[in-house]
């Protein structure tokens, strides 16, 4: 690592602009943004730091984030059904079929339209 | 398949027939071929262990402390006295850490013992979904307890940040399926405990006499042959074979004597438990073997399938994989593959079995690992000896509790196939140092026999265990002449 002299510290860090992100940066940021998957940031992906998502000026805060989806997040969260890591959604509720724990029948019938993400809201993200 | 009675047989009429069991497989619950790896960790089998055996000890508790709140550990208020339940971590100081190798500091602590881990400030933490509470107190000792059990805990919260234990509930003996033997074995009760040695009042040799009740059905287990290694002799498992398969000693009976023919008549099964072969390690270290270098390699097993095949020839022949053995490294080991063995593999009597490795014969259930199961225990915690051990495990209800935390395990995601849903009538562990035996019993009437079975290898000794009721001898294959 190169040692940095105090007069190179401004260097090191970026510089905001007053004025937003360059329009470099906006058609990089829209262009990644489209690649991503639905509700998951992309594995592998090499945006060490989320840019922001900002286009034109407008904060998109969703994220492909619906009510269905927060159905699901509430199900993934739930600690009597286990862990959610390293188990795709519909696994899981098996699971908690099979071993009696009554899990909500919408959540099945939501993974299984596809309405939702497959896997748990941390997959891809820890 | 008649059962001829060892008794009248005449000199000419030397045609005796092998008695014949009823074998069923119970392996299903270890084989892990419809099993696939998504990426998931340890987390959910410990959740499937703590689900399980949660409902089972909540059905227990009210016959045990009825008055009595349960609660999570989260829902712990100080000074209210309640019943909580959860998985055990046992904190160790001693036991290694892959994090001591990076520590910038060598620390104080002595080189590890090989052995054991086990030092004075080790304690207790009990764990569930919401959170974990270190225990105190001296109702539970450190050193009898491992991580991976689920108990229930009378006791409070004192306040100091830690739970101060009361008393303590384990699942107990799984109810055991009773066999026909059970009648006789009450009739049989009244004749107390063996003079010699002062048992505790659960572990009891019982002496039946010879006789009416069924008929004499005797199972071998080995353990440790070894083939290969420079410590095996060659002769003392030839001279195995060929007992087992009759071509020792005379036929000829007399005077109701039994001769040791027709006792090989009465072996119904042979149960070969782990470290059948080793495989030269120095071979193994990545370069490139020739040819001379690979018929090194498997020369053991070669050999190893020979001798099996005169066995199966025989009588059916359970084959379980070992901690040294080609098989898969974690709990539950894969049943070995029968491409190694295709000379015996061809009979339909050669088994080859998983580790841990269940079946039924007749109305009699075995269950046996080839040992790391309790291998493990001994290094992570205490007891007089290596049946207080497997005593243990039948009391937590689980086979290898220490698995997935020091044991190798395979992450199963819905399920612990570990967990003990009934009580067998046999219970082993093979490659132990030497042949130790007893009769455990339950409060509910089960009797279970325990056997460790020593490595072959170093004593030449196997066990034989009679069905018709369930006792247990040593037979020893000593090859010195003249001592």
């Amino acid at each position: 690592m190169a040692s940095t002299a105090s007069r190179d510290m401004k260097g090191f860090y970026r510089q905001k602009k007053s004025g937003g992100i360059t329009k470099g940066k906006t058609s990089k940021a829209s262009t990644s943004k489209k690649q991503q998957p639905k509700n998951a940031a992309s594995f592998g992906s090499d945006v060490a730091q989320t840019p922001a998502l900002i286009s034109h000026g407008a904060l998109d805060i969703n994220d492909g984030y619906d009510e269905n989806e927060s159905v699901l997040r509430q199900f993934d969260m739930n600690m009597a059904y286990g862990p959610c890591l390293g188990m795709d959604r519909l696994a899981r509720w098996e699971r908690a079929q099979k071993l009696g724990l009554n899990p909500p029948k919408e959540v099945e019938a939501l993974v299984r339209e596809g309405k939702v993400g497959a896997m748990c809201l941390w997959d891809g993200r820890v | 398949f008649p059962a001829m009675g060892a008794m009248e047989i005449e000199a000419d009429n030397t045609h005796l027939q092998r008695k014949h069991s009823l074998y069923r497989s119970l392996d299903e619950k270890f084989e892990i071929q419809k099993e696939t790896y998504r990426g998931q960790q340890y987390s959910q089998i410990y959740f499937a262990r703590l689900h399980h055996m949660r409902t089972l000890l909540y059905s227990l508790l009210p016959n045990w402390k009825p008055h009595l709140p349960v609660c999570t550990v989260l829902g712990l208020e100080e000074g209210k006295e309640c019943i909580i339940v959860g998985t055990l971590y046992k904190h160790m100081k001693l036991k290694p850490t892959i994090l001591d190798e990076y520590s910038k500091e060598r620390s104080v602590v002595p080189l590890v013992k090989p052995h054991n881990f086990i030092h004075p400030d080790d304690h207790l933490v009990l764990e569930d979904e919401s959170g974990r509470v270190k225990l105190g107190g001296t109702v539970l000792l450190p050193s009898k307890y491992v991580t991976g059990i689920v108990v229930a805990l009378h006791g409070k919260d004192s306040g100091a940040g830690d739970f101060f234990v009361q008393d303590v509930l384990e699942a107990g003996l799984p109810p055991q399926i009773e066999q026909a033997l059970k009648s006789s074995s009450i009739a049989y009760l009244l004749l107390g405990l063996g003079v010699n040695n002062p048992l505790p009042q659960n572990r009891m040799n019982f002496y039946h006499p010879y006789g009416i009740f069924g008929e004499d059905k005797y199972v071998v287990f080995v353990s440790g042959i070894r083939v290969g290694s420079n410590m095996s002799n060659p002769l003392q498992f030839q001279l195995l074979v060929d007992h087992i398969t009759g071509h020792l000693g005379d036929v000829k009976v007399k005077l109701h004597i039994e001769q040791e023919q027709s006792i090989a008549a009465q072996i119904v099964h042979v149960v070969i438990a782990g470290n059948s072969v080793e495989i030269p390690n120095g071979l193994l270290n990545g370069q490139n073997l020739g040819s001379k270098e690979q018929s090194m390699l498997s020369e053991p097993i070669k050999e190893l399938d020979i001798l099996l095949t005169q066995i199966v020839a025989g009588v059916s022949v359970d084959i379980m994989p070992g901690p040294d053995d080609p098989a898969n490294f974690s709990l539950p080991q894969q049943a070995l593959n029968r491409c190694l063995f295709p000379g015996s593999s061809v009979y339909n009597t050669f088994r080859s079995c998983t580790n841990p490795h269940s079946f039924g014969l007749d109305d009699i259930r075995f269950l046996g690992t080839s040992g790391q199961n309790i291998d493990d225990l001994e290094k992570y915690s205490e007891a007089t000896d290596k049946l207080e051990f497997m005593e243990r495990t039948l009391r937590w209800r689980h086979l290898a509790p220490t698995a997935p935390n020091t044991l190798g395990c395979y992450p199963f995601s819905d399920r612990d196939p570990f967990l003990l849903e009934e009580c067998p009538h046999v219970y082993f562990i093979g490659n132990q140092n030497k042949y130790e035996t007893c009769l455990l019993t339950g409060t509910e009437g089960q009797s279970v026999r325990l056997i460790s079975i020593p490595k072959f290898c170093e004593t030449g000794v196997v066990v034989v265990l009679n069905m018709r009721n369930l006792e247990c001898h040593a037979l020893s294959f000593g090859t010195q002449f003249g001592t």
